[in-house]
């Protein structure tokens, strides 16, 4: 009891701010629906035939409900769906965050030093993750319980309950398939490897609706046992055997997972590479990059920056392959050929490809500059950050050096991804505008550099608190370009969201003005982190 | 040469650094001249390492001044950081770096690496550099700080419980390396909370309570003021120089029981030597007092209340 009690403690923020995120995002949606949908029968049909194809735009991604002209259905494909990757990317921090990080910090030693069994301090955890991520998700119920309460409507009791259920359960097995992994593999790679686990499954369950010879192994992943249910919708259905199998799966990882634990040295791990014998070495590395600034930052990530650059260049390929598939399925719903005739004329499948690839890709920068804020303000809680101001260097000069390497390590995942798209698209057979392709994969960069500024304002103001608060602001910024033009916000409010800023690059070309204003919201954030640096205590 | 000579290492001017609720460093006026190894000493939370931290311009003084080498520690911070070399008190970590890979790195922020400065520390405390830092044992990463702070000879050495970590042996060969510095015309400012460490070392004391210097002592000054427990057993009753022992220089609280006697000795030993000389001795242990017991015998009081910054 007291090592769940731990772990819940030990997690508070993330409960707190996983359960805000929820409430909010799922109340905005709800409330949203009832300012964009309209009020009768007809407008309603027209709306759902909109949603429609944005649903089939994103098949990819997320499985189009039933009934998109209800809340139920909106909902549950605005709101809920997106939950699933979000609860996927808590599950992943706190598993890891428990299995590697508490253990390099000494905290799981110190708790078995007090007799408690290897199992029990494991699933003690569990238990505190599932009591969080529950919590979580009877937050989102609740914004959904809000939002059509607001509005005069009611709410099908049993659906939302089984919709709750679901997406808990789908939080606690890719919790247990973290935990699994960061026990398999050693401390440097268990996040990395149980991140790309996951993308990889949630992959093969979205993809398999597209690519039907992936439907063979979809079985594999968690995601396609949520899939198997709509609860929301009326008229909807819950498949419990799939929840059934949902629930074993995240018991079975888990149980692996405590198996493996057992078995392996405390700060080891069951694989261990064979270690190559060195000789004793008694001096400093020859290697010429350590000496140039920036470029010692980039050599020291090589390996993260490798996986970015090729995990966002086989994305930009997939998207690229999908396009025909997505345009074919929007095409074959004759109510949407009024709508996608608004499409026709700047050529439909360079517009498809145009808007989901840039959803993605914003996204996908987004979190390359928080796992960067990340990593500063690690620095700044391990003593790094100490140890290079104890050189002849200035703050200033230690937050420019931190935003060109990421300015370049963005730059470089951006080319990564550009040039595959433009590849793919072409053995696709749709020709994109190559300098729309340059422009939207450069824009990427301070669309980065936005979030990097604000990260590095935050990591200068307070570095513990700096990824949650960046994290809330990058998902805030979604949301004002998801809701600005919904709830009417004002045009600066909805302005300062990198999201909206951005824009449709790949299809209507880059807009001054707004790179102006991503450039500037950059630069104001490198300016003010400088200034918080400067006043501020290092190392208490 | 004349002006620099006439510099003092570090000088601070009521530096201040107030955490609230009476905790951090008050009023420090401190001076250190060029090639003095000065012994920073005080118990834990006393406000040994603000100290540290604000000569090295993590911290912002809250009031008062502090130089070094006559450059303004906040003002001048990069120049000052140019010709000192520093060990903080909690090793940072450098994830699965390299030891060559992390000497080159904060070699390339001081524009070089001192080649042979590296290889021969490295080779003194058989640190194996080829090795990544997570594999480091506490006290090869404690030898890896040493190394950062020492391989660019620095003018000026700061040192934050510089031996925490070490075993007894490495703890000579830092030593040893420390008085070469010394030697090499380096000036030291070493903080601990071990007396012997102190005494072995420094030219000179200063002693923090409660975020205020107490006291700036000379070596010599602290050896008399300090009290050593001290249990000798003789090999029979018969033999014990109790009334030798009562009335010798320096021994006091004398407790005799059997073979056996309880002292307390301040100051040098000699009174002890002398008085035991004739009798035949089985064992003598002779226990350094803690920094508690130092303050009381010192200050006649207990231990402030700890202070943690």
């Amino acid at each position: 009891m007291i090592s769940v009690l731990l772990g819940l403690r030990l997690g508070r923020w993330g409960v707190f701010g996983f359960s805000l995120a929820a409430l909010m995002s799922v109340f905005a949606q709800t409330a949203g629906f009832y300012q964009i949908a309209g009020h009768t029968l007809v407008q309603r049909l027209q709306f759902g035939a909109s949603m429609a194809a944005l649903e089939a735009q994103f098949v990819a991604l997320f499985a189009p409900t039933i009934r998109p002209d209800t809340v139920e259905g909106f909902v549950e494909f605005r709101g809920f769906n997106s939950l699933t990757i979000l609860f996927a990317v808590w599950a992943l921090a706190s598993a890891t965050g428990f299995a590697r990080g508490d253990e390099t910090r000494g905290i799981v030693e110190m708790e078995l030093a007090t007799g408690t069994p290897r199992p029990v301090l494991l699933a003690a955890r569990s238990a505190a993750f599932a009591i969080a991520v529950s919590v979580a998700s009877i937050a989102a119920a609740a914004g959904f319980v809000i939002g059509v309460a607001t509005n005069h409507d009611t709410v099908e009791a049993r659906g939302l309950i089984e919709m709750t259920l679901l997406i808990a359960a789908v939080g606690m097995a890719c919790y247990g398939l973290t935990l699994l992994v960061a026990q398999v593999v050693g401390a440097r790679i268990a996040t990395a490897s149980a991140g790309a686990l996951l993308l990889v499954l949630y992959l093969l369950n979205s993809l398999s609706r597209s690519f039907s010879w992936l439907s063979t192994w979809r079985w594999l992943s968690p995601f396609r046992y949520y899939d198997l249910s709509q609860p929301l919708p009326r008229g909807g259905y819950f498949d419990g055997r799939a929840f059934a199998i949902l629930i074993v799966f995240g018991v079975l990882a888990t149980a692996l997972a405590a198996v493996a634990f057992m078995r392996r040295d405390v700060g080891g791990s069951i694989l261990r590479l064979p270690s190559i014998s060195r000789r004793a070495a008694h001096d400093a590395s020859a290697m010429p990059w350590w000496m140039v600034p920036v470029v010692r930052g980039l050599y020291e990530r090589r390996l993260g920056l490798l996986a970015w650059a090729a995990g966002t260049a086989v994305l930009a390929a997939v998207f690229a392959a999908l396009t025909r598939n997505i345009v074919q399925a929007l095409l074959s719903v004759p109510t949407l050929l009024p709508y996608l005739s608004i499409f026709v004329h700047q050529q439909l499948y360079p517009a498809v490809l145009g808007y989901t690839w840039s959803n993605v890709a914003q996204l996908l920068f987004a979190a390359l500059a928080i796992t960067y804020v990340a990593s500063w303000s690690a620095e700044d809680s391990d003593g790094r950050l100490e140890a290079v101001l104890a050189n002849p260097t200035s703050r200033a000069a230690v937050v420019l050096e931190r935003m060109i390497v990421l300015t370049v390590a963005a730059a470089i995942i951006a080319a990564a991804s550009g040039v595959v798209l433009a590849y793919a698209s072409h053995a696709q057979g749709i020709d994109l505008v190559p300098q729309r392709v340059a422009a939207a994969s450069l824009m990427l960069v301070p669309f980065a550099l936005v979030f990097a500024g604000a990260g590095a304002v935050l990591a200068a103001w307070n570095p513990r608190a700096a990824v949650a608060l960046l994290g809330a602001l990058a998902f805030a910024s979604y949301l004002d370009t998801e809701l600005g033009t919904i709830y009417k916000l004002p045009l600066w409010l909805q302005d300062l969201s990198a999201f909206k800023l951005f824009g449709t690059p790949l299809v209507n070309g880059v807009d001054g003005r707004n790179l102006a204003l991503m450039l500037l919201l950059a630069i104001a954030g490198l300016g003010s982190s400088i200034l918080l640096m400067q006043r501020r205590d290092v190392g208490t | 040469m004349l002006v620099e000579m006439a510099v003092a290492a570090i000088r601070t001017s009521k530096l201040t650094k107030d955490y609230g609720s009476g905790r951090g460093l008050f009023d420090l006026d401190l001076q250190v001249g060029q090639q003095e190894v000065f012994g920073y000493l005080g118990p834990n939370g006393a406000g040994k390492t603000t100290t540290i931290r604000l000569l090295m311009d993590m911290l912002r003084p809250t009031g008062g001044s502090a130089y070094i080498f006559g450059l303004d520690c906040t003002r001048e911070s990069v120049a000052v950081k140019k010709r000192v070399g520093y060990l903080p008190g909690d090793v940072p970590q450098f994830g699965s770096l390299r030891g060559t890979e992390i000497v080159a790195y904060f070699g390339g922020m001081r524009g070089r690496v001192d080649k042979r400065s590296v290889k021969a520390i490295a080779q003194r405390f058989d640190l194996d550099l080829s090795r990544r830092f997570r594999e480091y044992s506490s006290g090869n990463k404690q030898k890896l700080a040493i190394l950062l702070a020492f391989a660019h000879r620095p003018d000026l050495l700061i040192l934050d419980e510089p031996t925490s970590g070490l075993d007894p042996l490495n703890q000579q060969e830092f030593y040893s390396l420390l008085r070469e510095a010394r030697d090499a015309g380096a000036t030291v400012f070493l903080s601990s909370h071990v007396l012997s460490e102190v005494e072995h070392v420094c030219d000179r004391v200063g002693i923090l309570r409660s975020g205020r210097l107490v006291k700036v002592a000379q070596l010599e000054e602290l050896r008399h003021i300090r009290v050593h427990r001290v249990e000798i057993e003789f090999a029979s009753e018969d033999v014990v120089p109790e009334v030798k022992l009562r009335s010798a220089p320096g021994v006091e609280e004398v407790t005799v029981a059997g073979a056996r006697v309880e002292c307390t000795v301040r100051g040098t030993f000699d009174g002890l030597v002398e008085a035991i000389a004739d009798s035949s001795v089985t064992d003598l242990v002779s226990t350094e007092p803690s920094l508690e017991e130092f303050f009381l015998s010192f200050f006649g009081e207990p231990k402030p209340k700890a202070l943690t910054p």
